[in-house]
């Protein structure tokens, strides 16, 4: 069974608003240190000829009160060939990430921080602006903390 | 039609945005920065330190003579309309330059000049009238003569100190910019720049576990009786350090001041703010030091804690022997020791960096009550606990860490509560691969065993 996460948008959104899914390789994107990863991701909702690149990342960042830290552990980049004059189309764009993910951070559901691990695909456009799409996935079962009760006396 | 925009926006986990406008604008502001340091660095070089160099090295050597002495005022009036006046020596010297015989006035440099006339005078008296000197004139202008070379290094100190940061920020700045123009945060976190931050991390990381710290520094000393002896962060160690470094400081102002304010005394001229300002700046020097003394004397009779581990780096769900020694002559009435797991994030709030931190599991593993110490021997406990099973690894990254630490608690007798921190490093479970549970909250255990 294939979990599928996806960045919606209305359907009344302006052009520039692609809805990327992505496809895990196991049950609700929950993953063991040392498993290999396979994110298949679609993006529609685009002229493809508007989109010069993709990157596409496994990574880990940082939230809470810290600022951000991020880790990337596999990342590809593909830059989409142009021929003039085209036609807009609007063929989804897909593609596969895959990659063997390593023993540590494992994901960590803090009080002031929390690593989480996403699969990230980003579209560049002509004219220089960017569009990201983030989608978290769970490496290890680390259980979720609290504060400890202050100790009664 | 639409008009661009120039910032990011974020609607839930998308976002959109004109990444090289945010490049842009951090280049354009290093850029400002590193040209301000350039332009100021070169006002005060050509100004202040191209003038030496050229008195050192351009300017001819000839003999001349003594003809006439004298004080130079100078006169400033600051933004609130007080006048201030400095006094320096000036010479009339007269000498052979191109063959033809040139009399001329030099004034000494910005190190000779003084805010008290009576300086300047004594300083003046060491110059006598026909005497023969050595003085160099400018090749440019015969009439500018100093009668002393040499270089004053704090001067240059000065000179270079504002600009060299500014060109130092502003250029790495730029770099940094430079370094992200047009590439993503994923990109730069993967190529060259990635590699350099993790270079220039502080902790180094352990082998093969990506964001978890080495802990070469922490199985470095063997232990007496168990393996490893743990390495204490105190602290009251610091506290002791900065409360005798404050102490230090403080009263050597109060010492420059007070034979500052001697010598006005025993010159008939009495500053009176001066005076009044001594009295309470002198009361806060002795309490400073009365409190580092007190300090030195807790930290001496509480005396030190020693803790040995039987493994490093230790793993979620093993068992650890430990080996508690407590030095001192104080009696505790409550000493605990606990696992703690300590998170801590660094932000910026305004143009401050700070770093909060909160325990999120903190678990005794053995308490005690009433301990009184027996002459001449450490108290000692040998102990085993067990790492939480499904317990998080230790983390470091930039701005975040997880902290696992041993925490000795203590109570003692007639002096406040001491807290002595042994960090570990717990690296993932083999068994971390099993999957499927709930995440459940930590298990705080507050029970105690006397």
């Amino acid at each position: 069974m294939m979990r599928t996460a996806a960045g919606l948008a209305p359907s009344s959104s302006p052009p520039l608003s692609p809805q990327v899914t992505v496809d895990f390789n196991v049950d609700d994107g929950n993953y063991a240190p040392g498993d290999n990863i396979r994110a298949r991701y679609r993006v529609v909702g685009v002229d493809r000829h508007a989109v010069t690149a993709i990157e596409q990342s496994v990574a880990w960042y940082t939230e809470g009160k810290g600022e951000e830290d991020l880790g990337v552990i596999l990342f590809e980049r593909k830059p989409l060939e142009r021929v003039e004059p085209e036609p807009a189309s609007a063929e989804p764009l897909v593609g596969v990430i895959s990659g063997k993910l390593p023993p540590s951070p494992l994901s960590y559901e803090g009080v002031i921080v929390k690593i989480r691990w996403c699969v990230r695909v980003r579209l560049f456009f002509v004219g220089g602006r960017d569009f990201v799409s983030e989608h978290v996935f769970f490496l290890g079962d680390v259980p979720v903390a609290r504060p400890p009760e202050p100790a009664v006396s | 039609m639409r008009l661009p925009s120039f910032f990011s926006k974020k609607r839930g986990e998308r976002r959109t945005g004109l990444p090289a406008w945010g490049s842009l604008g951090e280049a354009i502001y290093y850029l400002v920065l590193l040209t301000a340091g350039l332009v100021i660095g070169g006002l005060m070089l050509t100004g202040v330190a191209v003038s030496e160099w050229r008195i050192n090295n351009q300017f001819v050597e000839a003999s001349g003579r003594l003809i006439g002495k004298g004080l130079a005022r100078h006169t400033t009036t600051d933004i609130f309309g007080n006048r201030r006046q400095s006094w320096r020596p000036a010479i009339l010297v007269e000498y052979q330059a191109r063959g033809k015989l040139v009399r001329s006035w030099s004034s000494g440099g910005l190190a000779e000049t003084s805010s008290q006339r009576e300086t300047a005078i004594a300083q003046l008296a060491q110059w006598q009238l026909n005497r023969p000197v050595s003085c160099w004139y400018d090749p440019d202008n015969v009439t500018t003569v100093v009668l002393k070379r040499g270089y004053n290094w704090w001067l240059w100190l000065l000179t270079l100190l504002l600009p060299g940061a500014l060109v130092a920020f502003g250029s790495s700045g730029l770099l940094h910019a430079a370094g992200g123009w047009g590439r993503s945060e994923e990109r730069q976190a993967a190529e060259v720049w990635g590699l350099l931050k993790r270079l220039t991390r502080g902790m180094p990381e352990a082998s093969g576990f990506p964001a978890i710290p080495a802990c070469d520094n922490l199985v470095n000393s063997p232990g007496t009786v168990l393996r490893f002896r743990l390495p204490t962060e105190s602290p009251e160690a610091w506290t002791l350090l900065g409360s005798g470094l404050f102490a230090g400081l403080w009263n050597a102002v109060v010492i420059v001041l007070a034979i500052g304010a001697g010598f006005d005394v025993a010159g008939g001229r009495a500053d009176w703010w001066l005076l009044l300002l001594l009295a309470p700046f002198t009361l806060v020097g002795l309490l400073a030091i009365g409190l580092f003394f007190r300090r030195l004397l807790r930290v001496t009779a509480i005396g030190p804690s020693h803790l040995e581990i039987s493994d490093h780096p230790l793993r979620p769900g093993g068992s650890y022997e430990v080996l508690l020694s407590q030095a001192g002559s104080v009696a505790f009435r409550r000493l605990e020791l606990r696992l703690e797991l300590e998170e801590q994030a660094t932000f910026r709030q305004g143009t401050d960096v700070r770093t909060e931190r909160q325990v999120v599991c903190s678990e005794v593993i053995r308490c005690w009550n009433r301990v009184e110490p027996l002459p001449g021997t450490p108290f000692e406990a040998e102990l085993q606990f067990r790492v939480p099973p499904r317990a998080m690894h230790s983390f470091h990254s930039t701005h975040n860490t997880l902290s696992w630490q041993l925490v000795l608690r203590g109570q003692p007798d007639h002096w406040p509560e001491l807290k002595r921190v042994f960090p570990l490093v717990i690296y993932p479970s083999d068994t971390t691969a099993a999957m499927g549970a709930a995440p459940v909250s930590w298990h705080s255990g507050q029970g105690a065993a006397s």
